[in-house]
């Protein structure tokens, strides 16, 4: 009797009618049309995170120490901060470091790329907890989003449980660049009408499976997975258009100036969370060789990024994070290689909630400790949340069962936050 | 016909023969804290320099004692190159700081006579030519640069190595270059057109390392042979994981002529080559690192006749005028002095 | 000798307390209130004040032989089977009894082991070190046996990967790089049921140093074992030393601890006398050593004696979680004094009871299959959501595996009944073949003698033909389904296994009609009744309710090629959320 409870409300709708009807005026593809996305670019925060991974030497980038011990051979520029001084490996970021703030005093007291990733994602030393893009994409999305909430554009594929206990819905969508995903195209053999009219169906057999009652977090999820499914599939303009050739020439043709393209793409068209990694600085050997080539990539491309957010205004309703899972050590090995280095490092963040041009923590003159206002992935985590309005102090409330969403024993920067 | 030989000298100064099975280590000069970078010896053979990591150059009298060192400031980054005016008054330094430092390397305390401001990006190699009178420079701006020695005017810039030139150097003849840069690509340049006349790829002197999508390669040192029929090639192979340093130890010997490979010297070991010098009594030896070690080679075989151990890896080596000795920069702070001989006594 | 029992003397003992538990058995039909299933469901009913209020009914007979099928079978049942079964008048709960047993004896169910012995020992991990066929031979040698969970501990745990004969059972060590860290804690985690590295802990200064020695106890079994390479071949086996110590310094007050191998709070193990420094292979260069006396030997037997309350608790509440959809602990490897089970005392009986049965797992799922807590409805009552999922006053939901989601949508799309008609034939021609062989062989001194008959494949001959036809379709949904990690109950789906449901050319093309598939089947159907009713019985193992029956028939009706329609129909019945869950 249950059983068809949901059919006899249904029934008032449920006619051929209406599955010739629906699709059109449910479709998500109205989402995207430009008042819309207007709309949702004044209100929505956002994230663009930014993963160098491997471990971005911060001696190379931003806490230059030249002419010290460990220093290497790089020289320190001046920026547009007065008396802010980065990596000569980032002339274009310099001029634009009134956008941004400097984390310097950064101690994860751990050297390994795994547990020093969790820990600046999840905010927690060890355990499993949603990632901070995770959480975000959870509270930031609206409900009538057109795309997906969590993004991540990325060449290599590392495993992540992003979502933890959340639902699935929050966990990063992982894309492999600016290409089509897998299975985002409809069978030619199966019409628009048809797509259309079976998965009308599918999402009415879906809600009478969930009318019963039950884990509903289970049933959910499934349907969820298809929404964002459906989202993918309104959108796979944003996977297959051909790069305009001025902004890839802006960019750099290289697959990260066109994630970060895609980056932009995604941004501008209602994508709440992006994360793209950049790979290859887990140096070892030839640091500063290396260096050279990752940051030279990743300094145009980022700043073409940035200037077409802040010119756009999507800058102000985004958090920006430029961030790695560790440093490396100030001793320059044998093989010109520095290593894993969780003990005093730096990383940028800007945008959305936070007061830019800022210095936070320092290390002493060789970089081997932190002497300032030491922080680690806790501190940050809360500053990340407090910055786009969330109250990292508050619970996730598991149907019972609280679990809070920051380290109880962490804090935000404070100073950090607007 | 041939002149009778001076008389030997008094029999109990008559010097050991050049054995390299007998290299030893005859002097070590420390400095405080830093690894060396590089070093040379002057062509009068009077003093030995090296660049380390503090940005300094030390001068030490080759012949000691290690308290007569001598520091030139005026870099502000690493030297990895120094080149001499063929008198040995003047020393060239190339810097990562983007500038050529001209200095007067007899003075009692050397000061930069100039910084010659030389490529956007760190000079990674500078080389006299034969008369003296240019200088051949290499940088991250992916160009070869030629400069006048006497008023430090540009003569002519080289462009095409598509990814950084490491290494530049002139042939005997004086009327060519030859250069080599990260993906393998060697060049051969004509001085007075400024044109490639040819070009090869030791592709095997390159990886790319796909999991981290980077490449490993380049000369860490080139040199001709003093007839100019053979061009050596320090370097590394076997690129299995760049950002480990996972890669072996290999020197290649050109034919200049033919523009044959002739022969790739190779080392059983992890690292690469640092230096190579053509040592006239007809062997090469070759230092390297992060193990440090000489290794002596002949033309006949791909592994080396003899291997010296040394107490840390070498950035370069550099030989005495009349090839009895060798300087060594390594990385544990030492310039170490080896003879190829004997011990004496 | 080690302190403890040996493994022999623990089985005596067990056989002996076992004397009076089988006489209860036998008495079930006399006193069902004291069989072992009625006692699980007054354990569960007792629990929570106002049971009734909130239990749902027991289910429909479609819906227990569908949950009971894919639980047992790692797939749904035939469409025959699920007519014969509805058609069958016989009580419910007699023909339910019936069909446990069917199932349990059925060559799939052999199937069904292996794949959550698979998932629970390995955890998804790729196969590195041994070869994947080697361990899923192991796997099912073991599953057709119905090998005791603590017999096949004990295999495991002790193997170096030395002998090729056994080497695959030494997956478990070698497939983790004998990472001291990772097998000290997987082996708590699999084993025991407790993560000894658990997080939450650390913040309890009191309780790390009480799990720090805990933590090292499992380790000192493994400390002396190291993984080996040979030279020549580049085989990875177990060596082992004949010395060396576990030594740790407290986090709690920094005074150095040192320990034997022990598990939990039992007592250490002391190695026994001369055995120091004693080998029967001594270390060497490229040599794989082994000492008279492994410590890594014993962690299997130490595991498994009677006293280690903890591994039977451990492996009853994964069982029980398999069947129930959560388990009494959850997560279920995170049982600490914080996190105590949600009914304590049933899950002490189901321990005992599985340790009484000398582990014997099939047994095991088959008296859960009798309880109410696991025949209950799916369907909540109203407002009772929470507390009926809290106290298995429903049935649960179970998000199917990969392997039972492929099986299913093989099953039901009727592709698997191609794989089978297809096995069956050319098992029969091969043994025809063989025959013919065999009596052509015969032929030359007995001209006179007719071929031998060839015999009848076997229900398990086929079973395995269709396994290794299907096994490539079984590893996409493995790829495409599989979270990472090991045995959990909770669910996510995610937008690319939706992609690859919706536009995936898989799917598409086991719904297009051939043979005697399911769309062949429906499209020859005239009336849209007789379809809904195809369809349903095919996809959801029951018949439509009146308004679905409706529902197809007004679906029908719309424009298009009708097998293009049917198509339509068939999908979304395949990818509904019915179809995605076991409820």
């Amino acid at each position: 009797m249950r059983r068809d409870h949901g059919c006899r409300r249904a029934d008032h709708e449920f006619s051929r009618r209406g599955f010739l009807a629906t699709g059109a005026a449910a479709g998500v593809a109205g989402l995207a049309s430009p008042a819309v996305s207007k709309q949702l670019r004044k209100g929505q925060k956002r994230v663009l995170q930014i993963y160098l991974q491997g471990g971005v030497s911060q001696l190379e980038s931003w806490d230059p120490k030249p002419g010290t011990r460990y220093g290497g051979p790089f020289r320190a520029i001046p920026t547009s901060v007065p008396g802010m001084h980065i990596c000569e490996l980032l002339p274009h970021t310099a001029q634009r470091m009134h956008l941004l703030s400097i984390v310097r005093g950064i101690n994860l007291k751990t050297n390994s790329h795994h547990d020093g990733r969790l820990f600046m994602e999840m905010g927690r030393r060890s355990g499993s907890f949603p990632y901070v893009g995770s959480i975000a994409a959870k509270h930031l999305t609206p409900a009538n989003a057109p795309l997906p909430g969590y993004l991540h554009i990325t060449t290599r594929g590392l495993t992540d449980n992003t979502n933890a206990f959340l639902d699935a819905r929050h966990a990063q969508l992982k894309l492999a660049g600016p290409k089509v995903p897998d299975n985002l195209i409809r069978p030619d053999a199966l019409t628009v009408q048809a797509a259309r009219r079976s998965g009308e169906l599918l999402k009415r057999l879906n809600r009478r499976f969930s009318g019963r009652g039950g884990q509903k977090a289970f049933t959910d999820s499934y349907n969820a997975s298809f929404e964002m499914a459906e989202k993918l599939m309104a959108r796979r303009d944003l996977f297959e258009g051909k790069p305009d050739p001025k902004d890839l020439q802006r960019y750099g043709s290289h697959p990260f100036g066109r994630n970060c393209l895609l980056a932009r793409t995604l941004l501008e068209n209602g994508a709440t969370v992006v994360k793209v990694t950049h790979h290859g600085y887990d140096t070892h050997a030839e640091n500063f060789n290396f260096h050279l080539e990752q940051l030279g990539e990743f300094d145009n491309t980022f700043c073409m990024l940035l200037d077409d957010l802040h010119q756009s205004g999507l800058l102000e309703n985004t958090l920006v994070m430029v961030m790695s899972e560790f440093g490396r050590t100030p001793k320059i090995n044998v093989r010109y290689g520095r290593d894993h280095w969780g003990t005093a490092w730096s990383i940028a963040v800007g945008g959305h909630g936070l007061v830019p041009g800022a210095i936070v923590g320092a290390t002493n003159k060789e970089g081997t400790e932190v002497s300032e206002r030491e922080v680690d992935g806790g501190h940050l985590f809360h500053t990340y949340l407090q910055a786009l309005g969330l109250d990292s102090t508050a619970n996730h409330d598991l149907g019972g069962r609280t679990v809070p969403i920051g380290d109880p024993t962490r804090s935000p920067i404070k100073e950090l936050l607007a | 016909m041939s002149r009778v030989p001076p008389p030997p000298a008094l029999p109990r100064d008559l010097p050991p023969p050049i054995d390299p099975t007998k290299t030893h280590v005859v002097r070590e000069f420390t400095i405080d804290d830093y690894p060396l970078t590089t070093c040379r010896i002057d062509p009068t053979g009077t003093y030995v320099v090296a660049g380390a990591e503090d940005f300094q150059i030390y001068r030490w009298p080759i012949a000691g004692p290690a308290s007569a060192r001598t520091v030139l400031r005026g870099h502000n980054s690493w030297v990895r190159s120094f080149d001499f005016s063929p008198d040995g008054q003047w020393l060239y330094s190339g810097g990562y700081d983007d500038r050529i430092g001209v200095w007067p390397l007899f003075d009692p305390n050397p000061a930069p006579a100039r910084m010659v401001v030389a490529h956007d990006g760190w000079v990674r190699w500078i080389r006299t030519s034969p008369d003296g009178r240019l200088l051949a420079s290499c940088g991250n701006d992916n160009l070869l640069k030629v400069w006048d020695t006497q008023t430090w005017e540009l003569v002519r810039e080289f462009k095409g190595h598509q990814r950084y030139p490491y290494a530049v150097v002139f042939h005997p003849d004086g009327k060519r270059l030859a250069s080599f840069d990260l993906m393998g690509v060697l060049k051969e340049w004509d001085l007075a057109s400024g044109k490639t006349t040819r070009q090869w790829e030791a592709k095997f002197m390159w990886g790319f390392d796909q999991k981290f999508r980077a490449d490993m390669g380049g000369a860490r040192d080139l040199r001709f042979s003093p007839d100019g029929k053979h061009l050596a090639v320090a370097g590394l192979t076997e690129v299995t994981n760049a950002f480990a340093g996972t890669h072996k130890p290999l020197v290649l010997l050109v034919d200049w002529e033919t523009g044959k490979f002739q022969k790739k010297f190779r080392i059983d070991g992890r690292g690469a080559a640092w230096g190579i010098r053509f040592h006239p009594a007809g062997f090469l030896v070759g230092s390297g690192a992060p193990s440090g070690a000489l290794w002596f080679w002949k033309d006949d075989k791909e592994k080396p006749f003899h291997t010296t151990g040394l107490s840390g890896g070498g950035r370069a080596i550099d030989l005495t005028p009349d090839g009895r000795q060798a300087a060594v920069a390594q990385i544990d702070r030492k310039l170490v002095i080896v003879q190829f001989t004997a011990k004496v006594g | 000798m080690p302190v403890f029992l040996r493994t022999r003397d623990t089985q005596m003992l067990a056989t002996a307390c076992m004397l009076p538990f089988l006489i209860v058995t036998q008495a079930i039909a006399a006193a069902p209130e004291s069989t072992f299933p009625s006692r699980i469901d007054a354990l569960i009913e007792a629990r929570l004040k106002d049971f009734s209020t909130h239990a749902s009914p027991i289910c429909t007979d479609a819906a227990f032989l569908r949950r009971v099928t894919l639980d047992l079978t790692a797939s749904i049942p035939t469409a025959a089977k699920t007519r014969a079964f509805l058609k069958d008048t016989a009580p419910s709960q007699e023909k339910r009894s019936r069909v446990v047993t069917e199932l349990l004896a059925s060559p799939q169910h052999a199937t069904r082991m292996q794949y959550l012995l698979d998932w629970l020992l390995m955890e998804r991990r790729s196969s590195e070190n041994v070869a994947s066929a080697q361990w899923q031979k192991y796997l099912r040698a073991s599953a057709v046996a119905n090998k005791p969970w603590d017999e096949l501990t004990r295999e495991i745990l002790a193997d170096d990967g030395g002998d090729a004969k056994t080497r695959a059972r030494a997956r478990f060590y070698l497939d983790r790089e004998f990472d001291l860290t990772v097998v000290t804690r997987d082996v708590s985690r699999i084993f025991l049921g407790v993560d000894l590295e658990c997080a939450q802990c650390h913040d309890h200064p009191a309780v790390t140093a009480y799990k720090q020695q805990h933590y090292h106890g499992i380790k000192a079994f493994l400390d002396r074992s190291f993984l080996f390479t040979d030279s020549k071949s580049k085989r990875k086996s177990l060596g082992e030393k004949a010395e060396g110590d576990v030594t740790f310094t407290s986090a709690f007050d920094e005074t150095k601890g040192k320990t034997a191998p022990r598990i939990l709070e039992l007592p250490e193990l002391v190695d026994p006398k001369d055995t120091l420094k004693q080998y029967i292979t001594k270390p060497a260069k490229n040599v794989r050593s082994v000492p008279r006396y492994s410590r890594r030997r014993q962690l299997g037997e130490a595991m498994t004696v009677a006293e280690n309350q903890d591994f039977r608790l451990n492996i009853a509440n994964r069982l029980w979680a398999v069947m129930m959809g959560r388990g009494l602990v959850e997560p279920l490897d995170l049982r600490h004094a914080a996190n105590p089970p949600s009914h304590p005392e049933l899950l002490s009986l189901l321990g005992d009871a599985l340790h009484q049965h000398k582990y014997d797992m099939r047994w095991f799922l088959g008296q859960l299959a009798h309880t109410r807590a696991y025949q209950r409805s799916s369907v909540t009552r109203p407002d009772s959501a929470t507390v009926a999922n809290r106290h298995y006053a429903v049935g649960l939901l179970k998000p199917l595996g990969p392997e039972q989601y492929a099986w299913a949508t093989m099953e039901a799309t009727g592709f698997l009944e191609k794989v089978r008609i297809d096995a069956r034939a050319s098992l029969a021609a091969a043994a025809k073949k063989a025959a013919a062989k065999k009596g052509s062989k015969k032929k030359a001194p007995k001209a006179k003698t007719a071929a031998t008959p060839p015999n009848p494949p076997t229900l398990a001959d086929i079973e395995a033909a269709v396994r290794k036809t299907v096994a490539p379709h079984v590893k996409t949904f493995v790829t495409q389904f599989a979270a990472q990690g090991g045995q959990k109950t909770t669910f996510s789906a995610t937008a690319p296994q939706a992609l690859f449901l919706t536009n995936g050319a898989l799917l598409r093309e086991w719904l297009k009609p051939a043979g005697a598939n399911l769309l062949a089947r429906v499209s020859k159907l005239d009336d849209s009744q007789a379809v809904a009713e195809e369809l349903y019985i095919r996809i959801l193992n029951r018949l439509p309710t009146e308004s679905e029956q409706k529902e197809v028939a007004i679906y029908m009706e719309l424009p298009g090629k009708r097998v293009d329609v049917l198509g339509e129909l068939a999908w979304a019945l395949l990818l509904s959320a019915e179809f995605r869950f076991n409820h």
